[in-house]
């Protein structure tokens, strides 16, 4: 009997004692940040643009993916400490005019990283009337690096919307509308099956030759009913 | 006590008398030293043949079962992954994945296999320094001349995928003075590896032994290799340099100058032009009907003087395949044991109108309705006798590479009806009626056939066509127990001729159209069926003639054109699937009763368009590679 309780309290002890937790913490950090233009964050297509954080100093090098939503802006989860974030040459629409940036993540960090883009749309307005949806909106050049291919105007039925991922478009390409930039009108007449929806969302975009991903508008949501 | 003096006893003797021989410097009885290896012809042979093995494919015969979106070689099952098949297969998602991939990942077609150039450098190296009676001159510059043309095929599949890589042509032996710094090698330029490529095979091509085999390279698998590398150098430099901004490295890395178009060109017309010159091999011609023709071609292998290099298979030796048993229609599945399998690929309707009328006019299905179920998408429809009076008089190739509604397979005909459409009097249309495999409807006639097509099931096509091309038509192939033993072609005299034809064309010469011509007749066109050439016959006639055999992909790749065929986007009729179902129309007293119609739409089952950005024109380059040598760079828009 006396062994017994010995052997009960010594699993007891064991229990209490023997392990701590192992485990490291998850990372805890919030990095979130957009990408600008004259403070103003650039339209993208979502996950299209991707950014890289890397942590110098340790002996093998993983980068850390960041795709940039469809607002322009990305987050990640990190730890703590010194990261560089890199753009990917060629990946999104404009020029770099920082190629890394240096960050120290302590805690929530903010952080906004300042690009050019070739154009940027203006003055765009979006409505929608008899079953066409009329988009007008003036082109600005800010770059002279890369020519104009096209300009597009997307309609879907979510407010995830962008050139590949949408129900109906309309494209006219740069040869009506000059490289300069400028007003540009486009329309879209909606098939029946958007018509009848209450609402549909539409949005513009610039395509730059030579680079896959366009520079958007903010997505509109347009109601029907 | 007594015991164990008598164990001792034992013991001691044993010490003293047992090993006669010395027991630590014995010759090692399962390992083989070098001075075995190397002074052996029959085992350096073997050494070969395992370097064969290890050479890198993208779709040929083999590949691991079980492949997720993030493995990078899959083998045949990546034929669903592009535009002229989709998955139609086991719906798990490690196959299934291909019918709603978002983009090609950059890893995709990736390439790294230094390990391999090094075990040929290895063998070089010991080649050319042995000295053994047995391992006379002759011998080793034939076998040195077949390494390097293993090394030259391995460097041509890397460049396809990377672009510029290090070239190694020595071993790289570490000193373990702490600095490895020395071994780390810089990327070559792109248009430095095809050099590369192209010095080697012409310094082996007459070295070269094994005439007439079509299993080990000889001089004309060599020079076929050159034929196809150096119109992949041409087109890369003059198309890269046409794209609205090319895709390069500052070093040069990937692109090549488009002033060195031309002489790859003419470097591959060169090697084209022996080949074909040289009389060794012929076109294909033992069958009278062309489509049987055209499949016996791939699927023969007696009397087959078209095929230059081939992996070879035989179900005697132990060496068989999955690849009929995975494809074979529905209906004629066999294997009781696993009836897993059976209609793994569904060619697209893209490659089966791309096939042309016998007429020279474009391949485009006349008759189609939408499948809306509407008056409006059926006023287009012809109403057909037979479901094959629909591609009467198309390019009898289409019959050699797909099975579609009235083909018959090994003597058994096809049961490939998707259901009827009913008359409704009232609507004024006819109703759509869809059922389950081997259906009957109340008429008594057939609803949906045992090879379906059916929009969404497993092992059933979702296109309503099935794959001829390298299917095994001898008994039991389809079978886990028998399997298959047809061979995978990786060269033939028709790539040739088609090479021979493009680079002439793109040089401005004037037999280019001859090249074409030649390849048509066999197919079943007229004699000189084509007056003149233009870049798309060319480009749409490698895609009919060597569908299923590696080409689409990177054709379009060199091409510079894929992120414009495949643009990710919804409307775009490259990008997307097409399905074509038959339907018996139900419309008892009317002369339409009993006849065909078919519907045209974007498959249901494949919901993603094919997306192909720039940055997959070259792969990405593994991190672990770049941490291990900092002197390489990143290949563009990674």
């Amino acid at each position: 009997m006396k062994i017994q309780s010995f052997i009960f309290g010594f699993f007891l002890l064991a229990l209490c004692m023997a392990c701590e937790k192992d485990n490291y913490a998850p990372p805890a950090s919030q990095l979130r940040g957009s990408v600008v233009y004259n403070n103003q964050p650039i339209g993208l297509r979502s996950g299209g643009v991707q950014l890289e954080l890397w942590q110098p100093g340790f002996a093998l090098n993983r980068k850390i993916p960041v795709y940039i939503d469809q607002d322009g802006s990305f987050s990640a989860a990190l730890f703590d400490g010194t990261y560089k974030l890199t753009f990917v040459s060629g990946n999104g629409p404009w020029i770099v005019s920082q190629d890394t940036i240096l960050l120290d993540v302590k805690g929530d960090t903010q952080v906004s990283v300042p690009v050019k883009p070739f154009f940027i749309p203006k003055e765009e307005k979006i409505s929608v009337q008899n079953g066409k949806v009329s988009a007008a909106m003036t082109i600005e050049r800010i770059d002279n690096s890369r020519t104009l291919q096209n300009v597009g105007l997307y309609v879907g039925t979510t407010a995830i919307l962008d050139n590949i991922n949408n129900k109906q478009r309309t494209e006219v390409t740069a040869a009506t509308i000059g490289q300069t930039g400028g007003p540009v009108s486009l329309e879209v007449t909606l098939p029946a099956s958007l018509s009848s929806r209450d609402y549909i969302f539409a949005r513009l975009g610039i395509r730059v030759s030579g680079v896959n991903e366009m520079i958007f508008s903010p997505v509109v949501k347009l109601e029907l009913k | 006590m007594r015991n164990l003096i008598r164990l001792l006893a034992i013991f001691l003797f044993s010490i003293g008398t047992g090993c006669t021989k010395n027991w630590l410097e014995r010759e090692p009885e399962q390992i083989l030293t070098d001075q075995q290896l190397w002074t052996n012809p029959q085992l350096v042979k073997s050494v070969i043949a395992d370097y064969y093995s290890r050479l890198p494919y993208h779709t040929d015969f083999e590949g691991p079962y079980n492949c997720g979106p993030t493995i990078v070689y899959c083998g045949w099952k990546d034929y669903a992954s592009y535009d002229e098949a989709m998955w139609s297969g086991v719906s798990n998602f490690d196959f299934e994945f291909r019918n709603s991939l978002i983009d090609y990942p950059f890893s995709k077609w990736r390439l790294w296999n230094y390990d391999l150039i090094r075990d040929i450098n290895l063998a070089i190296d010991q080649i050319e320094k042995v000295n053994s009676p047995k391992m006379t001159e002759a011998i080793k510059a034939e076998y040195i001349a077949e390494l390097r043309y293993l090394r030259a095929f391995n460097y041509f599949e890397l460049v396809k995928r990377m672009g510029g890589v290090p070239i190694i042509t020595t071993q790289l032996i570490y000193d373990f003075e702490g600095d490895p710094s020395y071994l780390q090698q810089a990327r070559n330029t792109e248009e430095e590896v095809y050099l590369f490529i192209e010095a080697e095979i012409n310094d082996i091509a007459n070295s070269l032994g094994n005439q007439g085999s079509k299993t080990r390279a000889n001089k004309y698998t060599a020079l076929a290799l050159k034929s196809r590398a150096m119109l992949y150098a041409g087109s890369i430099a003059r198309y890269n340099s046409l794209m609205p901004a090319p895709i390069s490295l500052p070093k040069g890395e990937v692109g090549i100058p488009a002033s060195r178009a031309a002489y790859f060109f003419e470097s591959s017309l060169k090697a084209s032009r022996e080949i074909i010159s040289s009389g060794v091999y012929q076109l294909y011609k033992n069958n009278p009907d062309p489509a049987q023709n055209f499949y016996e071609m791939i699927s023969t292998k007696n009397n087959n003087n078209e095929v230059i290099m081939a992996v070879d298979y035989s179900v005697s030796q132990g060496k068989r395949h999955l690849f009929t048993l995975e494809n074979i229609p529905r209906s004629l599945r066999k294997d009781v044991e696993n009836v897993s399998g059976s209609s793994a690929l569904s060619p697209s309707l893209n490659l089966v109108e791309s096939f042309e009328y016998t007429d020279g006019s474009p391949g485009i299905l006349k008759g189609v309705g939408t499948g809306s179920n509407t008056a409006e998408g059926q006023k287009n429809w012809i109403f057909y006798d037979k479901p094959e009076d629909i591609f009467r008089n198309k390019d009898p190739r289409l019959a050699g590479t797909i099975l579609y509604p009235g083909s018959s397979f090994a003597g058994q005909a096809l049961d490939l009806q998707a259901g009827v459409y009913v008359w409704n009097a009232t609507a004024g249309k006819y109703d759509r009626v869809e059922g389950g495999l081997n259906t009957q409807y109340s008429d008594g006639g057939r609803l949906t056939g045992g090879d379906g097509p059916l929009h969404n099931e497993n092992y059933v096509s979702s296109t309503g066509f099935y794959l001829k091309k390298y299917l095994d038509s001898s008994p039991g192939a389809e079978t886990s127990a028998v399997r298959s033993e047809v061979w995978w072609v990786q060269f033939r005299l028709g790539e040739v001729y088609l090479n021979a034809a493009e680079a002439a064309f793109e040089l401005g010469q004037a037999d280019a159209v001859s090249y074409i011509n030649t390849l048509r007749e066999r197919a079943g066109f007229g004699a000189g069926s084509l007056a003149s050439l233009s870049l798309e016959r060319i480009r749409n006639e490698r895609k009919v003639e060597l569908a299923f055999e590696d080409h689409r992909v990177w054709d379009l790749k060199r091409w510079r054109i894929a992120h414009e065929v495949w643009d990710g986007t919804a409307g775009n009729p490259d990008a997307n699937i097409f399905a074509l179902f038959p339907y018996r129309i139900v419309r008892p007293g009317h002369p339409d009763h009993g006849k065909y119609v078919f519907d045209k739409f974007k498959s249901t089952r494949n919901t993603r368009p094919r997306y192909f950005r720039s940055g997959n024109y070259y792969s990405e380059i593994p991190q672990s590679v770049i941490d291990n040598n900092p002197k390489i760079v990143r290949n563009p828009f990674h």
